[in-house]
């Protein structure tokens, strides 16, 4: 038996697909669970959200 | 028609009214605290109007009555369907220590009885209403219309210091005493030495109602009366007495206790009574304090003062723009919170409700529902007229907004993988899952995350089990 300590993700699928392209490039994931839960390393998750809010933003448009 | 919810996670708002803020504080007070309370009819008055309505049937029946009658006479009245909730009402009342033991028999407790008898019919010269002052020839008593200025300006230069916080403006502070309040309470506070900022529960403290907001400031002001060794029965009384008096009218100071002369500071501070002079022998309690336990609203109704409209001034249309017919600075400031702000004439403020403007509201912690619910009670009578109240679309979308911010949740943990078999999986899993602590299984990967806290206790099992296993 093994532990590891790690953050749970919960999200939904389109996010997830985002968070493991976004891994391609700079890995942080330790164990993909299912469609809506990773686990990631503990140290990372600030600059996760940071990135996964950049890029959902990418998809918004203003009027102003 | 009513319009079905369109979001399950849209918390379904009941229209069932909820206990009254100080009624929990009281409940959680002890015995004799409480009977010292009760021994001032004032107090029996005051908390009988913060009752819910059957609640106050039920002490009402039972308050002329010499002798106890029986749980079952009474319950002879109660319908099945209404079973649960006159049980509810026993249970309250009984917290309150004024239905003592309501299983056994049902009887008023013996001082809120003679308390209550006293407060409606009068007599007694404990002064538990206040005494009045000695009309003075010289100066003449502060006409209403002063007295709710003055309420007006005092707790307007509160709210406007909490939202104008971190704006950049210099708003007019508050006393000390406020300020400490408003810190201690969490609705403001300082990070690392800088000057007071308002936090989450202050953004939402703001779009509550004027009483609320009272009530909340005064239910800090008694936690911290709790602190400083103050006697809160002396405090409990005070309000109560203020709520029970006459606007417009003076009252002397002669008859307060130590503590309580002490509590006038920090009142006049908060604009629930005008004094003269600090030094003054006689006080004026405004309508801030005379309506703390009354339906009626706290902040005056005419339009004459400096204040905006009173009822609902907000107009919102299906294109997200919204105008607000209001000058006063303070319900702009609070409309800035969540709106983005367009132009400003002298009665007119017009803005509209943007993504971006709705964001910034939910990253200072306001939540969707709160902004729905502040449209709703300040909506213009014109938007009365409109069933539902507010678009849909917009309601909508600015839950959709809060939804698109909680994409993502993440929980601290560990994961346990790697399992040498089915049997030991289930063992340990069936322990976890006792303490309540899995956030995530799969019994087929044999894994599971638990939280951060319920890992010490799991290595500590499985670390005994191995000990057990092999001596």
């Amino acid at each position: 038996m093994r532990t590891i300590i790690g953050i749970l993700l919960t999200c939904d699928p389109a996010v997830k697909q985002i968070l493991l392209s976004m891994n391609e490039k700079h890995s942080f994931i330790i164990e993909d669970l299912d469609d809506h839960h990773l686990v990631i390393k503990a140290d990372e998750e600030y600059r996760v959200r940071k990135e996964l809010e950049a890029e959902l933003e990418k998809n918004t448009y203003s009027l102003e | 028609m009513p319009v079905a919810q369109p979001y399950v996670y849209a918390e379904n708002s009941t229209t069932v009214e909820t206990p009254h803020a100080l009624l929990p504080f009281l409940q959680s007070q002890s015995q004799s605290t409480l009977t010292r309370l009760y021994q001032r009819p004032s107090s029996c008055l005051s908390i009988f109007r913060l009752l819910a309505p059957l609640e106050r049937q039920l002490v009402m029946n039972l308050l002329w009555l010499e002798s106890a009658i029986q749980p079952s006479t009474m319950g002879a009245w109660v319908i099945r369907e209404g079973k649960k909730i006159y049980e509810e009402a026993l249970t309250n009342l009984s917290r309150l220590h004024i239905l003592p033991n309501p299983t056994a028999k049902l009887a008023l407790n013996g001082t809120f009885k003679t308390s209550f008898r006293q407060a409606l019919t009068g007599g007694g010269t404990s002064g538990s209403f206040g005494v009045p002052a000695e009309p003075d020839d010289k100066r003449a008593t502060p006409d209403i219309e002063a007295l709710d200025g003055y309420a007006l300006e005092r707790w307007e230069t509160i709210l406007h210091y909490m939202v104008s916080s971190g704006t950049g403006q210099h708003p007019t502070k508050p006393s000390q005493g406020v300020l400490f309040l408003l810190d201690r309470s969490g609705l403001m506070g300082s990070f690392h030495g800088s000057p007071l900022q308002i936090t989450s529960a202050g953004f939402q403290f703001l779009l509550h109602t004027p009483h609320e907001q009272l009530w909340d400031l005064l239910l800090q002001y008694l936690h911290l009366a709790e602190e400083r060794q103050m006697d809160l029965v002396e405090v409990l009384g005070f309000l109560f007495m203020l709520s029970t008096m006459e606007l417009g009218r003076e009252y002397s100071t002669e008859n307060l206790s130590g503590t309580q002369k002490a509590m006038l500071e920090d009142l006049r501070d908060y604009g629930l009574i005008w004094q003269r002079r600090p030094s003054s022998r006689r006080f004026s309690p405004t309508r801030l304090s005379t309506t703390l336990t009354s339906s009626s609203p706290p902040l005056p109704t005419s339009t004459g003062t400096s204040s905006g409209p009173q009822e609902g001034f907000i107009v919102l249309e299906t294109n997200y723009r919204i105008y607000a017919y209001t000058d006063n600075p303070l319900q702009t400031a609070v409309l800035n919170l969540f709106v983005s702000l367009k132009y400003r004439f002298p009665n007119l403020v017009v803005g509209s409700i943007t993504r971006d403007s709705v964001k910034k509201a939910l990253m200072n912690g306001i939540s969707a529902d709160q902004i729905i619910s502040y449209l709703i009670t300040h909506a213009h009578p014109q938007m009365r007229k409109n069933n539902p109240l507010l678009p849909v679309t917009v309601q909508d979308q600015i839950r959709l907004w809060e939804l698109e911010k909680n994409r993502l949740k993440s929980q601290e943990g560990y994961l346990y993988t790697a399992f040498a078999s089915q049997a030991d999986y289930k063992f340990v899993l069936d322990y976890a899952k006792e303490l309540d602590v899995v956030l995530w299984e799969n019994s087929s990967k044999r894994c599971f995350f638990c939280s951060l806290d319920g890992h010490t206790n799991i290595k500590g099992f499985i670390e005994r089990r191995t000990m057990v296993a092999n001596p």
